[in-house]
């Protein structure tokens, strides 16, 4: 089982954070597979813990640490009054040391838990090589970090755990340049389906939150939480979904708490506007007449028609063609 | 490592505007593509032009208005979409090839066979007018791999110059995408077509062109279906200094701003 760190909250700014959202928000990091939360000392005095939780808190003083979660052991009766029992929470010093020097100088004799960042060109070298390197390098606990600078990191961080890598560390929605958490837990589930139990349909709940929090929205396409990812326009790319949604979409779109959405715009098709004409039970009699209205508001507005917007287009088309049958 | 020198194809006018909610004016597809062409883009694929009467009139505005690049017209395999992209003066007839069975069965409801003949009646057509051929692997990523070797193997005897290899939803990974491309026999020239549903195209593309591929496909500012495709910018960035694409990445950045408010009419898009 490899760990996954996430490292969102130690960059951001503590000021504005209540205790209620920061304890949400480490439950959902959690629950979509994280295994560890890093977080600063101006945080830990904000955390409220379950009310069994233990930790080394006071012990830790100003330096940083992680905050895991120990799942209750499973139920063993299903007897009726039986409650499942919450995870509980513990904080664990941060003993990774922050490494961002060639891997040929890395020296296992001075630090046994090292955390390696940088190596954000790794991409364009001989990756394999540098990551069979770090793997025999004798360090006890390595974990990866890579920037994000040439947008890669989250190709890296795949690489780094399907060559034997333990450790990654990313943040929330490309956070920081860290490797995009999201993306890299996707990929795990995509590659790694059997060994991968984290739930990641509250990815959208929790880009929301992290949208509060960090007080900076996440672009509408980002890849896995973008809110329009799922929405389909073309004609083409419509057909094949409304045969099988299996046909242009890399995963089903409830698996990261998103739904599909057929839109209207400038590449719509007839069948696109069959579809919305009968969700929206209006007439199709004068479809061929609304297209080619859509087609040019769209154009004209650099946008997607609203259903209300249809419903007025489809109306006025409806009315105009009744003035020419009686006029 | 193969060649450094390597070549783009930008689809910001055909992948990219099927973005939802993207939509361009004739006026603004000539802008994007006169922008594009002084960069240095080596192909520009202006549009499908079975799309209508608007878009074959974008498109041979097009056509007369960059210098340098070629225009390539995107047709699905349709002898009437082709008979349109020669019409507007397209210089490369791209033809789309669905190369899954998923695509074939659920999407063309058809078969194998009928692919193939299909296809070899539009390299016929396409031949006749003496155009160039370039066939796209749809969903390439997701196909049994004997489909793709005979659906390669078909397109250079049919004459294509170029096979586009289409990760059309996203999901390949770098050392998936330099095992397969490394397979590809070296006698037809190789382009790369990657989606940034895992956030993994521009790395993707990258294994793509350092296991032979001559040609890698952008969009400005990545924007495409759902979560895009390879995005120019972040390409050159990663690869400054490993691979040569003819385009000033300083230029590219001011070109893009300059573009910005064309591309993104509603702000609330771009992020």
């Amino acid at each position: 089982m490899v760990t996954i760190i996430d490292r969102t909250l130690t960059t951001f700014n503590t000021a504005g954070i209540t205790a209620r959202d920061l304890n949400h928000f480490c439950n959902l990091l959690f629950t979509c597979g994280v295994t560890k939360i890093e977080l600063t000392p101006e945080l830990v005095d904000l955390l409220s813990f379950p009310v069994t939780a233990t930790g080394l808190k006071q012990w830790l003083g100003g330096r940083r640490f992680f905050l895991t979660q120990i799942l209750p052991e499973p139920l063993t009766s299903d007897s009726p009054g039986m409650k499942e029992s919450k995870p509980l929470w513990r904080l664990e010093p941060n003993e990774l040391v922050e490494k961002n020097i060639p891997v040929s100088k890395l020296n296992s004799r001075y630090h046994q838990k090292i955390r390696i960042i940088g190596l954000e060109d790794l991409m364009t070298r001989d990756y394999p090589a540098v990551f069979t390197a770090l793997l025999n390098s004798g360090i006890d606990t390595l974990d990866l970090c890579p920037g994000n600078q040439q947008h890669c990191a989250t190709a890296i961080a795949l690489e780094w755990l399907l060559a034997g890598g333990q450790s990654i560390s990313c943040g929330f929605a490309n956070h920081h340049n860290f490797p995009p958490l999201e993306e890299v837990l996707m990929g795990l589930k995509l590659s790694q389906p059997d060994l991968f139990t984290g739930d990641l349909s509250v990815l959208s709940e929790l880009r929301d939150l992290y949208e509060k929090l960090a007080g900076q929205p996440v672009g509408k396409m980002k890849a896995i939480i973008g809110t329009d990812i799922f929405k389909v326009e073309s004609g083409i790319h419509v057909d094949g979904v409304l045969k099988n949604p299996h046909t242009y979409e890399p995963f089903n779109p409830q698996t990261v708490g998103n739904q599909r959405e057929i839109v209207l715009g400038k590449h719509s098709g007839r069948q696109s506007l069959l579809y919305k004409l009968d969700e929206l039970e209006l007439s199709e009699s004068t479809a061929h007449i609304i297209l080619k209205h859509i087609k040019s508001r769209c154009t004209q507005l650099g946008r997607n028609l609203s259903d209300r917007e249809l419903r007025t287009l489809a109306s006025e088309v409806q009315n105009d063609k009744q003035t020419e049958i009686y006029c | 490592m193969t060649n450094r020198q390597k070549y783009i194809v930008d689809t910001t006018l055909r992948d990219g505007e099927q973005s939802p909610g993207m939509a361009f004016s004739i006026r603004e597809k000539v802008t994007i593509a006169k922008s594009l062409d002084a960069l240095g883009v080596s192909r520009i694929e202006a549009g499908t032009p079975a799309m209508g009467r608007e878009e074959c009139r974008a498109f041979e505005k097009i056509k007369l208005a960059c210098q340098k690049a070629q225009i390539i017209g995107w047709n699905r395999m349709n002898l009437s979409d082709i008979s349109q992209s020669i019409g507007c003066g397209a210089d490369i007839i791209h033809v789309c090839v669905p190369a899954s069975d998923l695509l074939i069965r659920e999407k063309l409801r058809t078969t194998r066979s009928q692919v193939l003949e299909k296809l070899s009646a539009c390299a016929a057509a396409i031949h006749t007018e003496k155009r160039e051929l370039t066939i796209g692997l749809e969903d390439a990523s997701r196909a049994d791999w004997d489909f793709v070797v005979l659906l390669i193997e078909t397109a250079r005897d049919l004459g294509a110059t170029t096979l586009r290899f289409s990760d059309t939803v996203g999901i390949m990974s770098p050392s998936l995408c330099k095992a397969t491309i490394s397979r590809i026999p070296d006698n037809i020239d190789i382009e790369v077509h990657m989606h940034n549903d895992l956030g993994m195209a521009v790395a993707n593309s990258i294994q793509g062109l350092r296991s032979g591929a001559k040609y890698a496909d952008s969009t400005l500012f990545g924007i495409g279906e759902r979560a895009g495709n390879c995005n120019l910018e972040h390409l050159l960035i990663a690869t400054q200094g490993q691979l040569d694409f003819g385009i000033n990445l300083d230029e590219l950045q001011w070109r893009q701003a300059d573009l910005k408010s064309i591309i993104y009419k509603n702000k609330l898009a771009y992020a």
